[in-house]
Order: structure tokens, then C-alpha cells, then sequence
């Protein structure tokens, strides 16, 4: 999976916008998009979102979790727990980077919000390969994580997989009953 | 989104090899010091009992019966020692770019020590583990020939598929995702560029 697809996965997520025209509700496909009035908030998806923000026809809210104090204590809890905790949102890193890049205007300290989720992203992915290595090391054949968003999940994924491939090649030689070896027909 | 219009043949799983991939063919072009057992007339090459020969070890798996072979000294008990120690300073690369899969391949072969050598070559993987994703996910925009010099083929082979992660990863957060660039291939044909041509 491409990031870019898991960047169009969290386009999905709503987030609050304040237009500046009105107008009635729309039904479209993916459900329907609320009345318009200007200067009031409205949840819409946030495609839509930033595609009226470039138009300059609203102004984004930023989500509640997008503040300073709040990603410092998530930051300061992440590095105490050995787990992983709650994510902010489960598409805390595409959220942070479309919103800052189209939306900065309207989001106060973004350049400390953006250094907090670098750090919260550090952090996760570190104990992502602490447990990745673990799982290995200790040949476990199952094992469990909570809390993961798609994103880690994706730039760990090719990685892991190949290697599991390999681990399991090099652990079917010490299978007693292995075959001796057979040129497969292709 | 990633697909690719040619799909490599696999190396074979543990002890099988496959027929069409590349990696098992260049392994089994290792040479191996072998014994005959009998003799075999007419053979100039080849002479009775003592002699340590070397042939290459895909022509060997054809005459088990007739021929011993002798571990080569990287899977023997000495190496092994070295390897269950610590697997991180040995140079793979020098070892035989074809560790693995050698490995594997030598388990043909009904020696004693087998599971010795079945064991360590798992062990020294999980043991390298460690160290080559940590390098392979972090190593950004850099020379990493230094990294990857001393890896075996198998592990140059997962080098490059954490690579392709962690630069898919970062050259989103670039923004270079939704920017068109020219591919490769069209660049290597260095053709003559609009802005070169004279009005």
C-alpha cells in the first residue's frame, strides 16, 4: 500500500469548517452534507474541507486533539507506557500534515503542533521495532498490538513480511520431515 | 499502485530450491570440496578416495552416492562457535554472498552436524535482525553502501524492501506523492527537453 493511499483513506474523516456562502444540503453518495449558512460550523469530510479551504469559501477548525497541551501529555504518556497508547486519531499523521500544509492560517502554534506529532510518530515507531524485534527474536508465531494507525502499519509492513518469509525458510530446515529437495515443475 | 511488470522467481522454501530463480542458480554455482568415494574410469578429472576436488554444488546433486563432501569451514564447528557468539561483526558478504541459502542447500547433504547447522543459521539471522532493520529504516537519503556491503544476499534483499518503506513514507510527507516526476526509465533515454528546443 502506497501512503498516498492511506492519505486518501483518512480524507474521509470529518472535521469542522465555519463557510462563508450557504447554501441547501446536498445528498451525494457517500451520505449527506448538511446545510451551509455562513458563520456556522458543519461537519464535512475533510476533502471537502480542503477543497473549499483552497477556494477560500470557509475556515477549518482544527480538531480537538490538534492542541499543544493535549499532544504534550500524550507525548509524555506515550514515552512512559510500554504499550501503545490511543492515537490521537487514527489518521493522526495524514490529519496533522494535510490540515498544516492547506490550513495553517486557522491552527494556532502550528509549527510546535507539528514538531509534538513528529515526536509522538518517533516514539511509536521506535517501540514498533523494539516489539518487531522481539516478536523475532523470541520466534513467537502470534502476537498482538493495540492502538496501531494504518500509517505505521504500512512503512513496517513490506519489511516485516519478507523477513517472516525468510524466518520461516530457515526455520522449515529444521523440520525432521523436510523433503529432500524437488525441482518444482513451472 | 506499485506493481511491477516483472515479477522475480522467489528462491525456494528451506531445502528446495526453485528451478527459475536467479538467486538459487548463482548459490548453486558455489564450489564445494568433495571425496569420491569409487572410482570412475575414464574420468581424467576426477580420482579416487583422497583426492578433495571442487565442483559445483548444483553438478554434485545429481552423484550422492558416489561422492562425500566436506562442509565448507563457514558452516563448520569453528565458524558456528563465531556465529553463535555474536552474529553481528561477521562480514556475510565475505563469508559467501549466499549464506543462506547455502546453508540450507548443505542440509542436502546427511551430515551429522544438521541441525547444528539448521539451528545457527537461524539463530545468526534472528541475531542480524536487529541491526539491519534498524539501519534499512533509518538510513534516509544517504550512502548506504557501508551499511550494505557486509550483508548477505537475503539481507540486501530485505535492506531494500525497508528502503522502499521508509522513502515511500518520506517523500509523502515531502509532498512529493502528488507532484509528477519523471520516471527513470524515461530519463536514462535523455531525450532532447522542450526547454532545448530553439523556437
Amino acid at each position: 500500500m502506497d501512503p498516498s493511499e492511506v492519505e486518501f483513506l483518512a480524507e474521509k474523516e470529518t472535521v469542522k469548517i465555519i463557510p462563508n456562502f450557504s447554501l441547501d444540503k446536498i445528498y451525494l453518495i457517500g451520505g449527506d452534507l448538511g446545510p451551509f449558512n455562513p458563520g456556522l460550523p458543519v461537519d464535512v469530510p475533510v476533502w471537502l474541507a480542503l477543497n473549499l479551504k483552497q477556494r477560500q469559501k470557509c475556515r477549518i477548525v482544527p480538531p480537538a486533539w490538534m492542541d499543544v497541551e493535549k499532544l504534550e501529555e500524550m507525548r509524555e504518556l506515550e514515552r512512559k507506557e510500554n504499550a501503545f497508547t490511543p492515537a490521537p486519531s487514527p489518521y493522526y499523521m495524514e490529519l496533522t500534515k494535510l490540515l498544516l500544509n492547506y490550513a495553517s492560517d486557522n491552527i494556532p502554534k502550528a509549527d510546535e503542533i507539528r514538531t509534538l506529532v513528529k515526536d509522538l510518530w518517533d516514539t511509536r515507531i521506535a517501540k514498533l521495532r523494539l516489539s518487531a524485534d522481539k516478536f523475532i527474536s523470541q520466534l513467537e508465531a502470534h502476537a498482538k498490538l493495540d492502538n496501531l494507525t494504518l500509517m505505521e502499519i504500512n512503512t513496517i509492513r513490506a519489511f516485516l513480511l519478507d523477513s517472516l518469509n525468510c524466518m520461516y525458510k530457515l526455520r522449515s530446515n529444521l523440520l525432521p520431515g523436510s523433503s529432500k529437495g524437488q525441482f518444482t515443475d513451472y | 499502485m506499485d506493481t511491477q511488470s516483472y515479477l522475480p522467481v522467489q528462491p525456494g522454501v528451506g531445502m528446495q530450491e526453485n528451478f527459475l530463480s536467479l538467486d538459487d542458480i548463482l548459490l548453486s554455482h558455489e564450489r564445494l570440496p568433495i571425496r569420491t568415494e569409487c572410482a570412475f574410469p575414464r574420468l581424467g578429472y576426477l580420482e579416487k578416495a583422497t583426492d578433495a576436488q571442487d565442483i559445483p554444488q548444483g553438478l554434485y546433486e545429481r552423484k550422492r552416492r558416489v561422492l562425500s563432501v566436506e562442509l565448507p569451514k563457514v558452516y563448520r564447528e569453528g565458524w558456528r562457535t563465531v556465529f553463535n557468539a555474536d552474529p553481528n561483526v561477521v562480514d556475510l558478504h565475505k563469508m559467501g554472498p549466499y549464506y543462506y541459502g547455502l546453508g540450507s542447500q548443505m542440509l542436502h547433504f546427511d551430515s551429522p552436524e544438521n541441525p547444528e547447522i539448521a539451528q545457527t543459521l537461524l539463530q545468526t539471522f534472528i541475531g542480524r535482525f536487529r541491526r539491519n532493520m534498524d539501519s534499512s529504516q533509518n538510513a534516509y537519503n544517504e550512502d548506504t553502501s557501508a551499511l550494505v556491503e557486509r550483508l548477505d544476499c537475503l539481507e540486501k534483499f530485505l535492506f531494500t524492501s525497508g528502503q522502499s518503506g521508509l522513502n515511500g513514507f518520506q517523500s509523502w510527507e515531502k509532498g512529493r506523492a502528488s507532484q509528477l516526476t519523471a520516471s527513470s526509465l524515461v530519463l536514462n533515454y535523455r531525450k532532447r527537453k522542450m526547454a532545448d528546443v530553439p523556437p
